[in-house]
């Protein structure tokens, strides 16, 4: 099954991220030939080859990224196809100022609000019925219903923050430029949703865990932010 | 580990997992965790979790996403190179966003467009009014020649060269325009105005008021600034004499330690209010001029229909009471009717001769007043007076400030009361509705 794996950067043997250490291409210094960036570019000069190969690249994680998101695999269809029709309008106006990968989840990001935007107005205006998942009418293939379930269950802003890292592969700098939050405060987030959801996929596992984390941490740092205040972008 | 001295926060070392530590700080915190056996434990509870992640997969992409993209891409126009011979503007793709702004800018042009065409079609038509005016103007004389032909060998020179230059003026506004330059002189300019053709028509002629144009009502109001009042005061007079006009009303103010100043309300002439106008205007510093016209010739025909009308049948009226005989009741019946219309036509009478004055008589509003010069001769007050009438007017202000506020919430708190519980409870109810469906959205 094709899909895009969690980054497992914590495991020490997998290949480091290009992103976290390399500064984003630009003229001065060009990306490689077979890069995403050196792809764009020559989609944007009318290379439909480049953009055929970007498309065999990301149309995987682009749809990951909505399916995890939304509730109906249509819906994340759709909005798949909209980021790259979005991407097809855009590429005239293409500048290689961050990485594509960045780029195209923050083209993703944008389409996903206003998907929700319109769906809570739906809900709100029309009355139509709320597109509450039912775990029976899932998509048959779909695995790991438990995580899924445990990942609903944290904080909204905490599960984006989880998600764009662990899925989305994006780098701590990378997320709080999309979120719009504090770079300090995607790292308490991070660390607080997966300390969460550590604890609700392995509930017995919990109170130790909680005595490890008090021991582990410095006298002079305070502790993960149980209520971490409610900025940047409204998801 | 103890509580106080361990060096490394959980944060930092899920970071250093993360990558995202610089190289000296990563090689300190990895020689760390090395040694920490509770890091350890954190490190392999964090890469257990993320483990646990790889578990949820969203399953293959579906086969229409691909074929539909690539059939959009294959319509898409290729983009060619800026170094290219195409000269043409490439497809528009503009999102929802940059359309609504594109229709904004557009609508905001049209608005800017509007705004400086309106007043410059007015104007044109305001200049169009001014030279239709002068017409009937040239046509007429003084109130005591209505209805008598205009002799056009009696006119002045005089008056022929203020006709000019008001009609020179007036069509100086229309010089943006594509028409041809008019004559210079009064007369060549009454040549120009008047066909042959029109000479023998007289739409309107009762009650000895004829007219051929327009009837225009014209009021001014004029605000002087005079060094010498004294003198100003006495060169009105001789100017209202001078040109047959009077003063509706006057009034001087002579306040102390302040300027003295005249408001009067003079009729003139309306053939004369020009050469008035400009007589008046020498006596000081013009600080405010308007000066309108109101045409009123529809107003007069509609009048003068009904007064024929009503003299038509009062004549029938009487003619009932004088041939036919009846009872007493229908000749009291008849009678009171005659009376009836006999008092329309008076009030029609009075009306007409007001409206015909006020077209023979322009309405000039002057306001004169003197340059004040600051006297010695009058000391100021003391200090101490100046500083209690500071404080009472202080204290008065304070007092009305509040009385003021009192009244405003007194009056509107009631009504914007009922405002807010009518739109924002019903807003706040929709808002919440609209946020729990956002929730349940993410």
């Amino acid at each position: 099954m094709q899909d895009a794996l969690p980054a497992l950067v914590l495991n020490s043997e997998a290949i480091p991220r290009t992103p976290m250490n390399n500064t984003p291409p630009t003229a001065a210094f060009p990306a490689s030939p077979a890069s995403d960036e050196h792809l764009m570019l020559a989609f944007s000069k009318g290379s439909a080859e480049s953009f055929k190969e970007l498309f065999l690249r990301y149309k995987q994680p682009i749809y990951g990224f909505f399916r995890r998101r939304t509730a109906n695999p249509h819906h994340a269809e759709e909005l798949s196809q909209e980021t790259f029709l979005v991407l097809l309008r855009a590429a005239s106006r293409y500048e290689p100022r961050a990485l594509f990968r960045t780029y195209l989840y923050a083209i993703a990001f944008k389409i996903l609000r206003a998907h929700r935007r319109k769906s809570a107005f739906r809900a709100t205006f029309l009355g139509q019925p709320k597109s509450i998942p039912d775990p029976a009418k899932q998509d048959a293939t779909e695995s790991g219903l438990w995580v899924r379930r445990a990942v609903e269950k944290l904080d909204p802003i905490d599960r984006e923050v989880l998600l764009l890292r662990e899925f989305e592969e994006l780098s701590y700098a990378e997320i709080a430029d999309l979120l719009q939050l504090p770079l300090n405060t995607v790292r308490s987030r991070l660390f607080r949703a997966r300390t969460a959801l550590r604890n609700l996929l392995e509930p017995s596992a919990a109170p130790a865990s909680n005595e490890s984390k008090q021991t582990a941490e410095p006298a002079s740092s305070p502790s993960a932010p149980q209520s971490i205040p409610q900025k940047g972008l409204r998801l | 580990m103890s509580t106080t001295a361990h060096p490394i926060a959980p944060e930092e070392i899920m970071a250093h997992l993360d990558g995202e530590l610089s190289a000296a700080r990563a090689q300190s915190v990895s020689t760390h965790i090395e040694t920490c056996t509770a890091c350890q434990e954190l490190v392999n509870s964090l890469r257990h979790t993320s483990h646990s992640l790889s578990n949820w997969t969203t399953g293959a992409v579906p086969a229409g996403l691909e074929k539909n993209v690539m059939l959009a891409a294959a319509k898409s126009p290729s983009r060619p190179s800026s170094s290219g011979s195409n000269w043409f503007p490439r497809t528009l793709h503009l999102s929802r966003k940059q359309w609504m702004r594109s229709l904004a800018a557009a609508a905001a042009v049209a608005v800017l467009l509007l705004a400086i065409s309106v007043p410059t079609l007015h104007r044109f038509r305001s200049a169009g009014d001014k030279v239709s005016v002068l017409v009937p103007l040239r046509e007429r004389k003084t109130p005591a020649t209505f209805g008598q032909p205009v002799d056009s060998a009696r006119v002045t020179s005089q008056e022929e060269q203020q006709d000019a230059s008001r009609l020179s003026s007036a069509y100086q506004s229309l010089a943006w325009s594509s028409a041809p330059a008019p004559p210079a002189s009064a007369r060549a300019l009454k040549e120009y105005k008047v066909l042959p053709s029109e000479k023998g028509k007289n739409p309107t002629n009762v009650s000895g008021f004829s007219f051929s144009g327009p009837m225009i009502a014209r009021t001014v109001s004029l605000s002087l600034i005079a060094k010498d009042f004294d003198s100003s005061r006495a060169s009105l007079d001789a100017i209202l004499a001078r040109h047959n006009g009077y003063s509706a009303s006057l009034s001087v103010s002579t306040p102390r330690d302040a300027a003295r100043s005249l408001q009067a309300s003079l009729r003139i002439p309306a053939p004369q209010l020009p050469a008035a106008l400009a007589e008046l205007k020498a006596l000081g510093r013009a600080e405010a001029e308007n000066q309108n016209g109101e045409e009123v010739t529809q107003q007069h025909a509609d009048l003068v229909a009904r007064l024929k009308n009503s003299r038509e049948t009062e004549q029938r009226l009487q003619a009932i009471l004088t041939q036919r005989t009846g009872k007493i009741s229908d000749v009291l019946e008849v009678e009171q009717e005659i009376a009836r219309v006999r008092g329309e036509i008076e009030q029609m009478e009075a009306e007409q001769k007001n409206l015909e004055h006020r077209v023979d008589f322009a309405t000039l509003d002057l306001k004169l007043s003197e340059e004040y010069k600051a006297k010695l001769d009058s000391p100021a007050p003391a200090i101490s007076t100046q500083i209690h009438n500071a404080a009472v007017n202080g204290y008065r202000n304070v007092a009305d400030t509040l009385l003021s506020l009192i009244l405003f919430f007194a009056e509107y708190v009631p009504v914007l009361f009922f405002w807010i519980i009518l739109l924002c409870v019903p807003a706040w109810f929709l808002w919440r509705r609209w946020r729990h469906a956002l929730a349940d959205a993410i």
